[in-house]
C-alpha cells in the first residue's frame, strides 16, 4: 500500500521520503525560473530579441556580450541569491517558530554587511574573493554570539533568540550607520546602493564567488531540515522527541550564516524577501522540513529574478534598486497571501 | 603642514610620464595594475563627474560618458559640476550616461565604444568588467593623501595632455598672483578652515580646488580640536563636524558653503542652513563677528580641478574687496 503523508502520497527515493506533491510544486517552479531568466536574457537596453536566443539565429557582439556575458550571470546570481536568502528566513523562522524571523531581524545579515563594510574601508586593495569570506565571519561572528548566549538552558529559547538578535540587529545596524556616515564619500555613496539591494556587478565572477559557499551550505541545508520538522513542534517536542537543541540551533545558524553571507555580499541584504517569500510558498503548498526549505528558496529565487527584470526596465536612467523592485513586486503578492490566508480560516 | 604645492605637484607631473609603447602608454595606475592607455584617447568615459570628469574637460580632454548622466547628456544630479565648474557653454557636447550614480550599466557603456576608462579607486570592485570593455585607469580621489588639484594633474599624464596643462597653470597662477595683490595683508602665517553644510557639517579636506587656492596664497591650515591626520581628517572631500566644535572654530580666515545637493548655494542659502544646524552661530561665531567669513558656491570650488581653484581665487578677491 502506497504510504501518505498530510493525504500525499510519499515517495521514497534513496532513503529520503518526498511527498509527490513537493516535488510536483518544486518542478513546477524551477520551470517557472527557468523561463523567467531566458525571459531576463532580454530585458535591457540592448535590444535582445527571444528570436536571437534560439541557436543558429547568430546574435552579434553587443548582443552576445549583453546576453551572455551580462544578464546571464546575472540572473543566475540573483536566483541563487534570492533562494539563499529564503531558504535562510526559512530556517529562522522554523528555528524561532516565529513568522517575521529572517536573517536581517537575527543580526546575521547586519554582521556579515559590517564586516564587509569595514575591510573595504580598512583594506583599500581588498581582493574580490576575501568578501564573501569576511561577509561569512561577521555573519559567524553573530550566530556564536547567539548560540552561546542561548545555550544556557535546553528549552524555551527561541523568544531569547529572537530578542537577542534583534537587539545584536540594531545595535550592528546604528554602527554600520555610523561607519557609513564617516567613511568616504565615495564609498558610501556605493555602500548605500549595496544596502538597498543591487545586482549591477554580478557577473560570472561574483557568481563563482558565491558557488562554493553555497556548495559549502548544501549539506547542512540537507541535514537541518529534519531538524527543523521537529523545532516546528516547538523546542520542549522536539527535545522529547529526542533532538538535541543545542546541535540543532548551531546548525541551523551556521548553515543561515553562509546562505546570508554568500547573497548579501553580492546583492545586500534584500531585506523582507527572507519574510516574504517563505509565506508565499506556504501559502502555494503547506509544508516542512526540507521541502519547506526547497519551496521558499524557488519562491525568493523566482522574485529576485523578476525583481531585477523590473528594475532594469524601469529604471535604465535613474537606477531603481532591486530592493525596491522587491518590494513593489512581492508585497502585493504578500498582502494577497495573508488575506487569502486569513479568508481560509474564517471559512 | 606645506602650504606652497604648485612646484612639487607640477614635477610630479613631469616625472611620472610614462615610456612610450607601440599601441599606446603602459603605465601603472593608483591601484598598482598595468595599463597600456592609447596616446591620444577620444572616447573617455568616467564614473565620477566631478572628481574626475571636470578635471579632464578643464584641461580639454573629451568625454563621452559619465555616471549619473540621462541619455542625452542631461544630469540626473541636483547640480551639474560641468555647467557650475566649466560654464554651461564650455562642453557643448555633454558626456551621456553609463547608468544612475553607482550602477554602472555596462551595456550602455559598451555602447559608447570608449577607449579609455578613468574610474576611482571605489571602482576596484568592477574593474575587471570595465577592463573588458576598454583600458582601464584608476585614479586616486581620495584614499591616503591627495591634495588640491592633485587629480587633474595626475590625469594630465595619464592622457598626454601635459601642454594644456601647462596652459591652465600659468592662468591660474596670473589669477593667484591678482589675487594676492588684492588682498589686504599677507596670508603667510594665516590660518584658514572650510566647513560645507550638508544635513550636518563637514569641515573640507584636502582635495578641492578650494584648498589649493587657500593654500597656494599662503594660508595654512589651523588645527581643529580632536580631528587631524589619523583622526577623520584626511584627503576624503569632508569630515563631519559637531556643531559645538563648529562654534569654537577661530582661524584666521573660514569659508563657509552650503551643500551642493541643493540649488540654493549662496551666502543667505548658507546662512539659513547653518541657523537650522547651529542655532545662534553668528552670535558666537568668532570668524562671523569679526568679518573672517568668505561665502563660496561650493559646486563651483569643489572640484579637484584649476577651474574650481580659479572660481575660489575669484571669491577670495571678492571679499578682499568688500
Amino acid at each position: 500500500m502506497t504510504r501518505r503523508l498530510d493525504g500525499y502520497r510519499v515517495w521514497r527515493v534513496a532513503g529520503v521520503e518526498t511527498r509527490r506533491i513537493d516535488l510536483g510544486v518544486a518542478l513546477a517552479l524551477l520551470g517557472v525560473a527557468a523561463v523567467l531568466i531566458v525571459a531576463s536574457l532580454t530585458v535591457g537596453t540592448t535590444p535582445v530579441a527571444l528570436s536571437d536566443l534560439l541557436p543558429g539565429q547568430g546574435m552579434d557582439d553587443a548582443q552576445r556580450y549583453a546576453a551572455l556575458t551580462l544578464r546571464l550571470p546575472r540572473a543566475m546570481t540573483g536566483f541563487l541569491a534570492g533562494a539563499a536568502i529564503a531558504a535562510s528566513g526559512a530556517m529562522l523562522q522554523s528555528l524561532t517558530r516565529n513568522p517575521i524571523a529572517d536573517p536581517g531581524l537575527l543580526g546575521l545579515a547586519q554582521g556579515s554587511l559590517l564586516a564587509i563594510l569595514l575591510a573595504l574601508i580598512l583594506l583599500t586593495n581588498l581582493p574580490q574573493g576575501w568578501v564573501p569570506l569576511i561577509g561569512c565571519a561577521g555573519g559567524l561572528g553573530v550566530a556564536l554570539f547567539l548560540a552561546r548566549v542561548t545555550a544556557q538552558s535546553r528549552t524555551g529559547d527561541a523568544l531569547a533568540l529572537l530578542l537577542l538578535g534583534l537587539a545584536v540587529e540594531t545595535t550592528l545596524s546604528a554602527i554600520t550607520s555610523i561607519v557609513i556616515l564617516y567613511a568616504p564619500t565615495d564609498l558610501s555613496f556605493n555602500v548605500s546602493v549595496w544596502l538597498a539591494g543591487s545586482l549591477f556587478q554580478a557577473g560570472w565572477g561574483s557568481l563563482g564567488a558565491m558557488l562554493p559557499w553555497l556548495a559549502l551550505s548544501l549539506p547542512l541545508l540537507f541535514a537541518a531540515g529534519p531538524m527543523l520538522r521537529l523545532l516546528e513542534l516547538g523546542e520542549e517536542h522536539a527535545h522529547a522527541l529526542g533532538l538535541s537543541l543545542r546541535a540543532a540551533r548551531l546548525t541551523v545558524l551556521l548553515t543561515t550564516v553562509l546562505l546570508t553571507s554568500a547573497a548579501v555580499t553580492v546583492t545586500g541584504p534584500l531585506v523582507f524577501l527572507g519574510v516574504m517569500a517563505p509565506h508565499i510558498a506556504g501559502a502555494l503548498l503547506p509544508s516542512s522540513g526540507r521541502a519547506r526549505l526547497l519551496l521558499s528558496g524557488l519562491v525568493g529565487g523566482i522574485f529576485v529574478v523578476g525583481a531585477d527584470c523590473l528594475s532594469r526596465s524601469l529604471g535604465t536612467e535613474i537606477g531603481l534598486p532591486i530592493g525596491l523592485c522587491l518590494t513593489l513586486l512581492g508585497v502585493p503578492l504578500f498582502i494577497v497571501t495573508l488575506r487569502l490566508r486569513m479568508l481560509r480560516r474564517a471559512m | 603642514m606645506q602650504r606652497h604645492l604648485l612646484l612639487p605637484l607640477f614635477l610630479s607631473v613631469q616625472l611620472a610620464a610614462p615610456f612610450a609603447h607601440a599601441e599606446g602608454r603602459a603605465l601603472t595606475d593608483d591601484t598598482g595594475r598595468s595599463v597600456v592607455v592609447p596616446d591620444s584617447p577620444e572616447r573617455i568615459v568616467v564614473t565620477h563627474d566631478p572628481l574626475l570628469g571636470v578635471p579632464i574637460l578643464d584641461i580639454g580632454g573629451r568625454i563621452v560618458g559619465s555616471y549619473g548622466r540621462t541619455d542625452d547628456g542631461g544630469s540626473l544630479a541636483a547640480v551639474d559640476f560641468i555647467d557650475t565648474v566649466l560654464g554651461e557653454d564650455a562642453v557643448p557636447l555633454r558626456p551621456k550616461g553609463v547608468g544612475p550614480s553607482g550602477q554602472m550599466d555596462f551595456e550602455k557603456l559598451r555602447a559608447l565604444d570608449p577607449d579609455l576608462i578613468i574610474g576611482s579607486e571605489y571602482n576596484a570592485g568592477i574593474v575587471e568588467q570595465l577592463a573588458q570593455i576598454a583600458p582601464t585607469y584608476l585614479q586616486n580621489t581620495g584614499t591616503g593623501r591627495v591634495r588640491g588639484f592633485e587629480v587633474e594633474q595626475s590625469l594630465a599624464g595619464v592622457l598626454g595632455l601635459e601642454d594644456a596643462l601647462a596652459a591652465r597653470f600659468s592662468a591660474y597662477q596670473e589669477a593667484l598672483a591678482g589675487t594676492r595683490d588684492a588682498l589686504p595683508g599677507s596670508p603667510e602665517g594665516k590660518s584658514y578652515l572650510v566647513v560645507i553644510a550638508h544635513d550636518d557639517l563637514r569641515l573640507v579636506g584636502e582635495t578641492s580646488g578650494v584648498i589649493q587656492a587657500l593654500e597656494d596664497l599662503g594660508y595654512a591650515r589651523a588645527e581643529v580640536e580632536g580631528l587631524g591626520e589619523g583622526n577623520g581628517l584626511g584627503s576624503n572631500f569632508a569630515v563631519p563636524l559637531s556643531p559645538e566644535l563648529f562654534m569654537r572654530l577661530n582661524p584666521d580666515v573660514l569659508v563657509l558653503m552650503n551643500s551642493y545637493t541643493g540649488s540654493e548655494r549662496d551666502e543667505a542659502s548658507t546662512r539659513a542652513k547653518l541657523d537650522r544646524i547651529a542655532p545662534g552661530w553668528a552670535r558666537f561665531l568668532r570668524p562671523e563677528k569679526e568679518a573672517r567669513t568668505i561665502y563660496i558656491d561650493s559646486a563651483k570650488v569643489s572640484t579637484p580641478s584649476i577651474a574650481s581653484a580659479e572660481h575660489a581665487l575669484a571669491a577670495v578677491r571678492n571679499w578682499a574687496a568688500d
